[in-house]
């Protein structure tokens, strides 16, 4: 059977318009369904046929989960344990915190590596082991020795290992960045008695600051979703938001679909909208830098 | 590497006093640079290496006295681990999820990423739409995965209603099912990474030779077998290794999920551990295990890495061929 050119084109063009649309609906749904069930009353849960639309939508999920309002109606969901705002602001402070340091001390080992060879390439993928050895298999030891040295439960001890889990890709990806900065402008300054250090924090970091910017983001996106670590670690002193989330699961009225979506939406604004901003970076981010656009 | 030396570094090789004031304070900054490094390896890692090998020969659990005086048992431990039973399915699972979400991931990705890589109306729309799994946090992912997933949930209600038939998969509860839907999770979470990773691959390949293969004649099957996946090795290497060695890791799914159930159906190899160590708080049953599974992960990163620097040379040989060239600007 032949077909004309434009025929084809036309089929073509049909073809990819819809297999890029099922995807995006098999991408977006879950995310709808947690957006919908946190606007649903109690009685749309998990009711039978399923409420796809939440009807009428009410806002007595937040209330209740955010704001932990017992005046606010449904009481009987509310679980007394819940500390999500303690739990929002120590997940801020963790991530915030650590994801600085973790680009901080991160792109001044790369620095030193790009422009001073301190870690061979060897050396170089060797780190690449801190992030890609599960964490499960050091967690238990870590533990003891947390609580041996008084950092059990405390947001100091998460932020140490988040900052040493994410460091990894804190050099490489400030390395794929100063690695692209021409050499000629360290040189002006060294020539014009720039010490070394100043070199550094005043031409090379100021001249990446996009970049900077794009890795401090996209390691707040692991931090902030960090669940194993921080599950292990905190007991009841310090809880991050996945923790928080996952609270429900051992409530004993179980199924409390619509409270759990409520603090699940919460969480997941923040990083999405982060992710949104760095969209075009994310491929270097995971690729720790190996793959740029 | 493409990286030249600073003129400075060079100028240390004469031997004049100036110069060699220069490289001791060439050698003191490049140590300065690396302090923070050394600090964190001697006070964090190397305790908890050498913890987690103490407690690998030593026979200790919670209820026992204080840990630094626990028996020391020699190999037992890890004998115990390898003939465990539970502890071999647990790898064979956990290799499993891995291989398949990885295949999974990549497969799907890779597809969107071809339909995607030449600009069309409503690119970057779809573009968002599809990262957009990548942007929840997995226990969240898990959780709706709940809300989603039971007997009347909605997914099977969608899949009857569009099948017209009575579809009614025990997702979560069904044994023989239960790994599936927790790699299904993992696809449907992560495909966004095989995904960027690939169409990054695809945009930045050079044109030059597609557009030779075209003016000869070559069919689109053609050009995409022996042309853009050829070009493209390093890059779907790279979705792969990186995907796979998470998927190994993958623990926030399995385990707010699941627990390791039903049974022990989606029992991966971080879920056992966790199970072990914080469940039946046989610690130095754990951290054996732990090792055993840390010296496997060293293997298979080794491999890794071996690949990824291979990679990784050809991947910057590409990206300088392409920026000496004319910009691509996607």
């Amino acid at each position: 059977m032949a077909m004309t050119k434009s025929q084809r084109r036309r089929l073509t063009k049909t073809i990819r318009y819809a297999v890029l649309t099922v995807w995006a609906i098999i991408a977006a749904f879950p995310i709808y369904w947690m957006v919908a069930t946190s606007f649903k009353p109690d009685n749309q849960w998990f009711s039978w046929p399923p409420v796809y639309f939440p009807d009428p939508p009410t806002l007595d999920n937040y209330r209740n989960v955010w704001l932990g309002a017992q005046q606010y109606a449904v009481t009987q969901y509310a679980i007394s344990s819940q500390k999500p705002l303690a739990s929002l602001w120590n997940s801020t402070v963790i991530a915030t915190t650590s994801t600085f340091l973790s680009v901080l001390f991160g792109s001044i080992l790369a620095y030193g590596v790009s422009r001073y060879r301190i870690l061979s390439e060897a050396r170089m993928f060797q780190l690449l082991m801190l992030r890609m050895i599960p964490p499960i298999v050091v967690v238990a030891p870590l533990s003891l020795y947390y609580s041996a040295i008084g950092l059990l439960d405390s947001r100091t001890g998460l932020i140490i290992v988040y900052f040493l889990t994410t460091l990894p890709y804190a050099v490489w990806m400030t390395k794929s960045f100063i690695d692209e900065v021409p050499r000629e402008v360290e040189q002006a300054a060294e020539i014009l008695g720039a010490s070394r250090w100043r070199t550094v924090f005043e031409i090379v970091l100021p001249l990446i600051r996009s970049g900077l910017v794009a890795t401090f983001l996209f390691i707040l996106i692991l931090t902030w979703s960090e669940y194993l670590l921080a599950l292990i670690l905190t007991k009841t002193q310090v809880t991050t938001l996945p923790i928080e989330l996952s609270k429900y699961q051992g409530s004993t009225e179980g199924r409390v679909y619509g409270r759990q979506a409520a603090l699940a939406v919460g969480i997941t604004i923040p990083l999405m909208v982060v992710g949104l901003i760095i969209r075009k970076h994310l491929a270097r981010g995971f690729s720790f830098g190996m793959v740029r656009r | 590497m493409a990286v030249a030396a600073l003129p400075t570094a060079e100028m240390t090789a004469r031997k004049t006093p100036l110069a060699a004031s220069r490289a001791r304070a060439i050698r003191r900054f490049k140590l300065s640079l690396l302090l923070p490094l050394i600090a964190l390896f001697l006070l964090v890692l190397t305790p908890v290496l050498l913890l987690q090998l103490y407690f690998s020969f030593h026979q200790w659990t919670v209820y026992l006295s204080t840990w630094w005086d626990a028996e020391y048992v020699g190999f037992d431990l890890f004998d115990s681990v390898l003939t465990d039973p539970r502890f071999g399915w647990a790898a064979l699972r956990s290799l499993a999820f891995a291989a398949s979400s990885t295949i999974g991931c990549f497969v799907f990705g890779f597809i969107l990423a071809y339909l995607m890589y030449k600009p069309f109306r409503g690119q970057s729309l779809y573009y968002i739409i599809f990262i957009l799994p990548m942007l929840t946090v997995p226990v969240v992912v898990a959780y709706t995965a709940e809300m989603m997933l039971y007997r009347n949930g909605p997914i099977n209600d969608a899949i009857s209603q569009l099948l017209n038939v009575d579809f009614q998969a025990s997702w979560l509860t069904n044994p023989h099912l239960a790994l599936t839907t927790a790699a299904l999770l993992e696809i449907w979470n992560w495909t966004p990474f095989s995904f960027i990773i690939m169409l990054a691959g695809l945009t930045s390949i050079p044109k030059e030779p597609i557009e030779a293969a075209e003016i000869l004649g070559a069919s689109k099957w053609r050009i995409f077998w022996e042309v853009q996946v050829p070009l493209l090795r390093p890059v779907i290497l790279l979705a792969l290794v990186l995907r796979f060695l998470e998927a190994m890791a993958e623990f926030p799914k399995t385990w707010a999920l699941f627990q390791g159930g039903p049974g022990s159906a989606t029992e991966t190899l971080p879920v056992y551990i966790f199970m072990t160590t914080w469940q039946y708080f046989e610690i130095s049953k754990g951290a054996a295990m732990s090792y055993i599974v840390m010296m496997l992960m060293i293997a298979i990163v080794l491999i890794a890495i071996h690949l990824l620097r291979r990679e990784r040379r050809a991947l910057d040989a590409m990206y300088q061929w392409r920026d000496k060239g004319e910009a691509v600007e996607v």
